[in-house]
């Protein structure tokens, strides 16, 4: 059991490391967004399974095992919303893509 | 049964964080800096909760909670100050 819990574990710092290289590589600012989203899916999921799994099996605590996955809905919900607002914002004060972009319908309806 | 390995695998996410110290001190726009400040906090609150395993007293999941909570509240307001509605 105790491997099992390692694995989770190693496999969330594996997405954390992913995430972390891919927001100080990426070359620009939505490239950087769209890696930051690693850390706060993968990265979070594999310790709060872990964590559940060693606080029940080995703590025999229900309480920190209850709290931890209600914190790992709330990461669930609350992430996507924080990303939507974040892209959305940065666009509005006028971050744009290095490329030059095929297609932009979002600009085109804040226009009108 | 005490699982040592559990500081060292905290003391990973904390490194992390402090690898986005790069990102935060140099980004170009400010919503760099904001995701990266985001970023952060989630990396910080995996090094609480695995610190609270360790000791296995739940006061560092509730600062953990308290800390994740906070950090979405603070995105959001940046994201909505950035879209010019505040």
């Amino acid at each position: 059991m105790r491997y099992v819990i390692d694995a989770f574990i190693v496999i969330s710092i594996f997405f954390a490391l992913a995430g972390t290289v891919g927001l100080i590589r990426m070359p620009d600012a939505f490239c950087r967004m769209q890696s930051s989203t690693n850390i706060a899916t993968l990265g979070v999921l594999g310790v709060i399974i872990g964590g559940i799994l060693y606080s029940a099996v080995y703590l025999h605590n229900g309480e920190m095992a209850v709290k931890l996955a209600a914190m790992g809905v709330f990461y669930i919900v609350t992430n996507p919303i924080a990303s939507h607002a974040i892209a959305k914002g940065a666009y509005r004060h006028g971050v744009r893509p290095d490329k030059e972009m095929k297609c932009d319908k979002y600009g085109e309806d804040m226009e009108k | 049964m005490k699982m040592d390995e559990l500081i060292f695998f905290g003391i990973c996410f904390v490194v992390l964080a402090l690898l986005l110290f790069y990102r935060l001190i140099k980004g170009p726009s400010a919503a760099d800096r904001a995701v990266a400040a985001d970023s952060m906090d989630i990396l910080v609150d995996m090094a609480l909760i695995l610190f609270a395993l360790y000791t296995g007293r739940s006061v560092f999941l509730d600062i953990a909670f308290i800390t994740a909570i906070l950090g979405f509240i603070g995105t959001t307001l940046i994201a909505r100050y950035l879209e010019g509605k505040l």
